[in-house]
C-alpha cells in the first residue's frame, strides 16, 4: 500500500529546498544528548500474523533526528504511516525493527515503567482530534499528566496559564462535549505542555478544522518551538508543511 | 414478518441477516430460550421425581391412627400406648366392618411389671476333688454328660488352707448415657478358706460333710442377703439385692398384628395359639405342669419345652417357679390367671453389678487386691426368664459343676412372682415451644411428680422383711400419672411363649413412615444440649438412674385376655389405647389418598379421633427437660435439650408444596436474571445502533420507519422465542412453561419497544452544565476512577447490578450445595424429596451463575472501547502501567462496592428461600464472589 521508500528534505541551514535524499540502509548512530528524539532505521509492518492476513509494510528504513526548537513535519497521504511514526516516536508502540532514542537513550533498554516516566518528562503527545477525557473539565484534562507525580495542585496555575495561552482561559470549566474540535485540540496541546515537555508530538492537529482555527493551532505550535521545544507533527496541511523546519514526506 | 432492506455499511441486509449480525440480540434470544428449557426441566423432571419420592415413602404399615382423643398439635408423640384406653371393642369391630378397612390392629399398655432380680452371688472355686465318699454321692444320680468320678481332676481352689480375711464391696451402677448413677454400695468382711470333706462317724454308719476351715468366719452381707456357704464345687457368697427392673407389657390382637407386620410379626404365632381366658386359670396350668413332672418327662422334652395345647413351651420354668412360690405364700387364688407373654430378646437397660474383692489384715488394711468382677444385663437377658443374671465368679475360678452333667433348665425363670402394677401411664406432657427455621417444633417436657422407683423388694425370697437401708433410694422423675383401677386383682402368673426382636419389628415398619407401634419400638432420645446450653452428643439409654424420658421396648406382648387378667376390666370396656388401620386402597399415597381420607372420615363419625398418618414423615422434635435430677439438698437441675424423632403430619403435601415453591422461586430468579440480561443487551444494542440510526435519519428515514427497522430485528428473535416456547410447551404439556414463554415474550417485546423508542429520536443537543467545581478533584488513580464512574452512572449502575446478580447467584448455588437435604423443609421425607430434585436445582443455580457472568460481560462491554480509549490517552501522557492498573482496579472496586449489598443481600434472600440453614453461607459466598470478581475484571480489561 505504501512505497517503502521514505524521503526527507530539510530547510535547516539553507533557504532553498534540499534535494530529496534516499535514506534507506543508512546506519544511524545516536546523536548527542541534546537531541531529544531520534528515530533510526524504523520499519513498521502490520499483519502477517496467525490470521493469515498478508503483511503490509507501512514504513521502511525511516530515519529522523529532531533537534530542540525544531518543528519537523511528517506529511503524506492517508495510510502512508504518519501516525505510526508518531506513536513509535512517542514510545506508544514498538516498531517492527529499528531503534528509537530519547535524548540519546535507546528505548530498547527501557522497561514499560521507565518509558512511561521518561515520556511524561520528555514528550507531550497530542492525539488526532485532541482526545480528551469525557466528564472532566478542560482544566482537569490539562492537569491529568501531573497526577502521577502528585503535582496537580502545584501545576494548577500553570495549567490556567497554558489554557490562556491557547486562548481558552474562559473555557477551562467546560467539558469536552462543550468544546469545538479546534478547542479540544488546543486543550490537548496545553495538556501536552503541562509538564514542561521538550518534544511535542502532534497528530493531524488541523484536520477537519476551518482555516482560522487551523492557523491558530499552527501558531501555537510554532510558538512552542521558540521556547526550545521540538515539535514532531504529522499533517498534510500545506500551511503547516510550509512553516515546519524540516519535512518528511511519505509516499 | 416484513423485512426491510436497508443500505448499511455498504451491504444490503434484511432483518434476519441484521439479527444474526447483531450478536447481542442473538445471545439474548439464546439465553432466554435456555431459561425456558430450564423451566421445562424443573417442571417436568424434578416434579416427577418429587412426586415419585413422596409416593414411595409416604405410605407405611398403616394409614390411619385411631385414638380416643384428638391430638392438639400437628406432631404425634412417639409412644402412643398410654394405658389410658378410650376405645371399646365394639368400636374396634365397627372399624373392622368399614368397607375401606383392610386391617385394624388395636394396642394397649397392659401393665408395668416389676421383676425381682434377687439372689446375686459370688462363686469362688473351691473344688474338693474325688474321694470315695463323694464318688458315691455324685454318681448316685449321674446325669447326661457327667464325667466318671475316677476321671475328675485334682482338687483345686482359689482359697487357701488357712482362712484369710477378705473385704467384699458390692455395688450396682446404672447409666443413661449421660451420667452414671450408683444405685447402692455395700461392704462386708470376714475370713474365707479352703473347705474339706469330712467323714463323720455316726450311729448306724458314717456321713460325708463339707466342712469349712476352723478359723473361717465366713462373710455375710446384711439381711436379706444370706451368708457364705461351701458346696461341692465352690464357695458361694450371697450378695446384696439386685435392683428391681420394671418392664412394660402391651396387649395386641395377635392375628391383626401379624396381618399388619407381615412376616416380621411371625413371632406372635405362639401367642395366637394361646388358650382363651377360660383356659388360663393359673392353678390349673400349674397343676398340669406338675402332672407332667410327676408322671415323668425326659430331658430332651424339657429342653425343647413340653407341649402345652399345641405350643412347645420352652420357657416353662418361670410359670412353675411363680406357681410354686405363690402356692406356698398363699397368693394363688382361684381367680389367678396365667398370662401368655412374648418377651423381648435382650435389653438396652444399662445396669451393671460389681463386686470388689480385697484381702485385708486384722487392722482392715488392704494387703492384696484380688480384683473386681462385674456383670451387666445384655443381649442374653430375657425379661421374665432370666432369673439371676448377676452370678459372679471369683477371679481365677473354674466352674467344675459341669462334671455332674446337665440337669436341665430347672433354675431358669422368675424366682418369685412378678409384681404387676397398673400405676401408669399418661403420656409425657409437652408444651409447644418455638418453631425452628426448618419447621422443627421445640417442646418442653412438663415435669411430673417425684416417685421412688429404685427400691428393694418389700419382702425377701424367704418372705422376710428387706432392709431398705442397704441402699439409698434414687428419686426418678416420672412422667406417668396414676390411673389405678382401685380393684384388687388376683396375682397373675407370667407364662412365656417366646421372644421377639424389637429391632426386626422396627425395620419392618420402614423408615419414613415409621409411626410408633405402641411401646415396643419407642424412639430413642439423644441429648443435644446440656443444662448449660452447650452442645452435647449422647444417646440417652434406659437406665435405673434419673432418666424418666428414655424408655426401652416393652418387655412383653400379650393379648387382650392378658390385659383383662392384669387389669380386671369387664366385658367391652374401653381399654384400647389406639387402633392402627390400614386401608384396602392399593397403590401409592396419591392414588390411595381419597379412599384413606374417606375411611378416616367414617371413623371420625364414630366419635373417635382418626389421624391420617399416610403422607407423614419423621421429624426431630427438640424437648427441653427441666428438673431432671435432684441433689441431696433437693435442688433440681435440668437435663438440657433432648431430641427425638416425632411424626410430622401431612408432610408429603407440605414437602410437595415446599419444593414446588422452591422450584418456582428458582424459576423466578432465573427469569429475573434473564430480564436483567435482556435489559443489559438492549442498552448495548441501542449504543451500537445509534450511529446507524443517525445515518438512516440523515438518509431521510422517518421515525416510523426507523422504529419498524428496529422492531423487525427484534421480531426475528421473538419468532425464535415463540417457536421454542410453543415446542417446549407441547413437549412438557405444562401451563407453567406456557406462562414462562409468555413472560419471556413480554419481556422481549418490552425491550424491543424501548430500543425502537430510543433509536427513532434524534440525539438531544448536549445541555450538560459546566463543570461543577464541587466534584472531587482528580488527583490520583482513585479519584480518576471515581470520576469516570460518576460520569457514566447508568453504565456503572448496570454493571453493579450485573455483578450483584452474579454474587447472589453464586450464593444461592453455594447454599443449595451445602443444604440440599434440608433445602425445602425439615423432615426426613423432605430430605429424600429434596435430594430427588437436587440436580435440577443445582442446574438452575448454575444457570443463575452463568446468567450473572454473562450479564457482567455484556454490561462490561458497554464501556470497554471507551475504557481502552481513555486508558490509551493516559498512557500517552505518561501514566505508567502500574497507575493504569490502579485505575482499572479502583473502577472495579468501586463497582464491586456498589454491587456488594445487592450480592450479599440477594444471596441471603435466596438462601433463606431455598436453604435456610445455609443462608449465612450464601451471604458469605455472595460476598466472596463479588470480591473475587474485582481482580478478575481488572485482569480482563487489561
Amino acid at each position: 500500500m505504501t512505497n517503502p521508500t521514505n524521503v526527507q528534505r530539510s530547510r535547516r541551514g539553507g533557504a532553498g529546498e534540499v534535494p530529496l535524499q534516499t535514506r534507506a540502509n543508512t546506519i544511524v548512530k545516536a546523536a548527542d544528548h541534546a537531541t531529544p528524539l531520534e528515530l533510526s532505521d524504523i520499519t513498521i509492518r502490520y499483519g502477517g500474523g496467525k490470521g493469515g492476513a498478508e503483511a503490509v509494510s507501512v514504513v521502511e528504513g525511516f530515519d529522523l533526528t529532531l533537534h530542540a526548537g525544531e518543528m519537523h513535519c511528517v506529511a503524506g497521504r492517508s495510510g502512508s504511516g504518519k501516525t505510526s511514526i508518531l506513536t513509535v516516536g512517542a514510545g506508544l508502540t514498538l516498531p517492527t525493527s529499528g531503534r528509537v532514542f530519547w535524548e540519546g537513550d535507546s528505548l530498547e533498554s527501557m522497561g514499560d515503567d521507565e518509558i512511561a516516566d521518561r515520556r511524561r518528562a520528555l514528550i507531550g503527545y497530542v492525539d488526532q482530534g485532541g482526545a480528551l477525557i469525557d466528564g472532566m473539565s478542560a482544566l482537569e484534562n490539562v492537569l491529568l499528566p501531573a497526577v502521577p507525580d502528585g503535582e496537580v495542585d502545584q501545576r494548577r496555575d500553570m495549567a490556567k496559564d497554558l489554557l490562556d495561552l491557547v486562548g481558552l482561559g474562559r473555557r477551562m470549566r467546560h467539558r469536552p462535549a462543550q468544546l469545538s474540535g479546534g478547542e479540544r485540540q488546543r486543550v490537548a496541546i496545553a495538556r501536552a505542555l503541562i509538564l514542561g515537555t521538550r518534544v511535542l508530538v502532534v497528530d493531524e492537529p488541523t484536520a477537519s478544522l476551518d482555516r482560522a482555527s487551523a492557523n491558530r493551532i499552527i501558531s501555537i505550535l510554532k510558538d512552542t518551538t521558540s521556547d526550545g521545544i521540538a515539535v514532531l507533527v504529522a499533517s498534510h496541511d500545506h500551511e503547516l508543511v510550509r512553516l515546519s523546519d524540516t519535512l518528511t514526506e511519505l509516499i | 414478518m416484513c423485512a426491510y432492506a436497508i443500505q448499511v455499511s455498504g451491504s444490503s441486509m434484511n432483518a434476519v441477516q441484521r439479527f444474526i449480525r447483531s450478536k447481542v440480540l442473538l445471545l439474548t434470544a439464546a439465553i432466554l430460550i435456555a431459561a425456558m428449557c430450564l423451566s421445562v426441566l424443573v417442571q417436568s423432571q424434578s416434579q416427577a421425581a418429587l412426586n415419585r419420592t413422596v409416593d414411595e415413602n409416604s405410605r407405611g404399615l398403616y394409614d390411619v391412627l385411631v385414638q380416643a382423643k384428638a391430638s392438639s398439635g400437628t406432631l404425634l408423640q412417639p409412644e402412643i400406648a398410654t394405658g389410658t384406653g378410650g376405645i371399646g371393642f365394639d368400636q374396634l369391630e365397627a372399624i373392622r366392618k368399614l368397607s375401606g378397612t383392610a386391617v385394624a390392629a388395636p394396642i394397649s399398655l397392659v401393665s408395668r411389671v416389676t421383676q425381682n432380680l434377687e439372689t446375686p452371688r459370688l462363686d469362688a472355686m473351691d473344688f474338693l476333688g474325688y474321694n470315695s465318699g463323694l464318688a458315691g454321692t455324685a454318681t448316685a444320680d449321674q446325669a447326661t454328660g457327667a464325667t466318671a468320678p475316677d476321671k475328675w481332676p485334682a482338687a483345686e481352689s482359689v482359697l487357701t488352707d488357712e482362712a484369710k480375711k477378705y473385704r467384699l464391696t458390692a455395688s450396682a451402677v446404672s447409666s443413661d448415657g449421660v451420667s452414671e448413677q450408683t444405685l447402692f454400695k455395700s461392704s462386708a468382711e470376714g475370713t474365707l478358706g479352703k473347705a474339706k470333706l469330712l467323714e463323720e462317724k455316726a450311729g448306724g454308719g458314717s456321713s460325708i460333710r463339707i466342712a469349712a476351715p476352723e478359723d473361717e468366719t465366713g462373710i455375710k452381707f446384711p439381711s436379706p442377703a444370706g451368708g457364705s456357704e461351701h458346696n461341692l464345687f465352690n464357695l458361694s457368697v450371697a450378695l446384696p439385692m439386685a435392683p428391681e427392673v420394671t418392664e412394660s407389657v402391651v396387649a395386641v390382637d395377635p392375628a391383626s398384628e401379624r396381618a399388619l407386620l407381615g412376616t416380621a410379626g411371625d413371632f406372635l404365632a405362639p401367642l395366637e395359639k394361646a388358650p382363651p381366658a377360660d383356659a388360663r386359670n393359673a392353678g390349673a396350668v400349674g397343676r398340669y405342669f406338675e402332672g407332667l413332672f410327676t408322671n415323668g418327662i425326659d430331658l430332651s422334652e424339657l429342653e425343647e419345652g413340653p407341649d402345652f395345647l399345641g405350643v412347645k413351651l420352652k420357657y416353662w420354668a418361670p410359670l412353675m417357679t411363680q406357681y410354686q412360690q405363690a402356692k406356698r405364700t398363699g397368693e394363688l387364688t382361684g381367680d389367678s390367671q396365667a398370662i401368655p407373654l412374648v418377651v423381648r430378646s435382650g435389653t438396652s437397660l444399662d445396669l451393671t453389678y460389681n463386686v470388689k474383692i480385697e484381702e485385708i489384715d486384722d487392722a482392715g488394711k488392704v494387703v492384696n487386691d484380688v480384683g473386681t468382677v462385674s456383670r451387666s444385663l445384655g443381649k442374653d437377658y430375657l425379661p421374665f426368664v432370666s432369673k439371676d443374671p448377676f452370678v459372679l465368679s471369683w477371679p481365677g475360678s473354674t466352674d467344675h459343676s459341669s462334671l455332674l452333667g446337665s440337669n436341665g433348665n430347672f433354675n431358669q425363670g422368675l424366682y418369685t412372682p412378678a409384681k404387676w402394677s397398673t400405676d401408669f401411664s399418661a403420656a409425657p406432657k409437652y408444651q409447644d415451644g418455638e418453631t425452628a427455621a426448618n419447621g422443627a417444633e421445640g417442646k418442653t417436657a412438663v415435669p411430673g411428680e417425684w416417685v421412688t422407683v429404685n427400691r428393694l423388694p418389700e419382702k425377701s425370697a424367704t418372705g422376710g422383711p428387706v432392709d431398705q437401708t442397704q441402699r439409698e433410694p434414687v428419686d426418678e422423675r416420672s412422667y406417668r400419672d396414676s390411673v389405678a383401677t382401685g380393684q384388687k386383682l388376683a396375682a397373675p402368673l407370667a407364662m412365656v411363649y417366646g421372644t421377639f426382636d424389637p429391632a426386626a419389628v422396627s425395620q419392618a415398619a420402614g423408615d419414613v413412615n415409621k409411626l410408633p407401634l405402641g411401646g415396643y419400638d419407642p424412639t430413642p432420645f439423644s441429648l443435644v444440649k446440656d443444662a448449660e446450653g452447650k452442645a452435647a452428643n449422647a444417646e440417652l439409654q434406659p437406665s435405673l438412674s434419673a432418666t424418666g424420658l428414655a424408655s426401652q421396648s416393652a418387655g412383653a406382648i400379650t393379648d387382650y385376655y392378658g390385659l383383662a387378667a392384669a387389669r380386671g376390666y369387664t366385658e367391652n370396656a374401653a381399654v384400647i389405647d389406639a387402633v392402627r388401620v390400614r386401608a384396602t386402597a392399593p397403590g401409592s399415597w396419591k392414588e390411595a389418598q381419597p379412599e384413606v381420607e374417606k375411611l378416616a372420615a367414617d371413623i371420625r363419625s364414630m366419635g373417635l379421633e382418626a389421624t391420617v398418618v399416610a403422607g407423614s414423615a419423621r421429624e426431630d422434635a427438640s424437648i427441653f427437660v427441666p428438673g431432671y435430677s435432684k441433689d441431696d439438698a433437693g435442688k433440681e437441675s435440668a437435663l438440657g435439650t433432648v431430641q427425638q424423632s416425632w411424626v410430622r403430619q401431612n408432610a408429603a403435601d407440605a414437602v410437595t408444596g415446599s419444593l414446588s415453591g422452591t422450584n418456582i422461586t428458582l424459576l423466578f430468579l432465573t427469569l429475573c436474571g434473564a430480564a436483567l440480561l435482556t435489559g443489559a443487551s438492549t442498552v448495548s444494542y441501542i449504543r451500537k445502533r445509534r450511529t446507524e440510526a443517525g445515518t438512516l435519519r440523515a438518509m431521510g428515514w422517518t421515525q416510523r420507519r426507523i422504529r419498524s427497522w428496529v422492531l423487525a430485528e427484534f421480531g426475528v428473535g421473538a419468532i425464535l422465542l415463540a417457536a421454542a416456547g410453543a415446542l417446549l410447551s407441547l413437549l412438557s404439556w405444562s401451563l407453567t412453561t406456557v406462562l414462562v414463554t409468555a413472560a419471556v415474550l413480554v419481556l422481549y417485546a418490552g425491550a424491543a419497544l424501548f430500543a425502537a423508542q430510543q433509536l427513532r429520536h434524534r440525539d438531544v443537543v448536549d445541555q450538560e452544565p459546566q463543570h461543577d467545581e464541587r466534584l472531587i478533584p482528580v488527583d490520583s488513580p482513585l479519584t480518576f476512577a471515581n470520576r469516570q464512574l460518576a460520569t457514566n452512572k447508568f453504565n456503572t449502575l448496570s454493571l453493579a447490578i450485573a455483578v450483584g446478580v452474579f454474587g447472589a447467584a453464586v450464593g444461592g448455588l453455594i447454599s443449595l450445595l451445602i443444604d440440599i437435604p434440608r433445602a425445602a423443609g425439615a423432615s426426613a421425607l423432605s430430605g429424600l424429596a429434596a435430594a430427588s430434585v437436587a440436580l435440577p436445582s443445582i442446574l438452575l443455580a448454575v444457570a443463575g451463575v452463568a446468567v450473572g457472568l454473562v450479564l457482567t460481560l455484556v454490561t462490561g462491554r458497554f464501556e470497554l472501547n471507551a475504557k481502552r480509549q481513555y486508558l490509551g490517552i493516559l498512557a500517552a501522557m505518561g501514566w505508567n502501567p502500574d497507575m493504569l492498573r490502579q485505575v482499572r482496579l479502583f473502577e472495579n472496586a468501586l463497582v464491586g462496592t456498589v454491587a456488594l449489598p445487592l450480592g450479599v443481600l440477594g444471596a441471603l434472600g435466596i438462601g433463606l428461600l431455598l436453604a435456610p440453614y445455609a443462608a449465612l453461607w450464601a451471604g458469605v459466598a455472595g460476598l466472596v464472589a463479588v470480591l473475587c470478581w474485582i481482580p478478575i475484571a481488572t485482569k480482563v480489561v487489561q
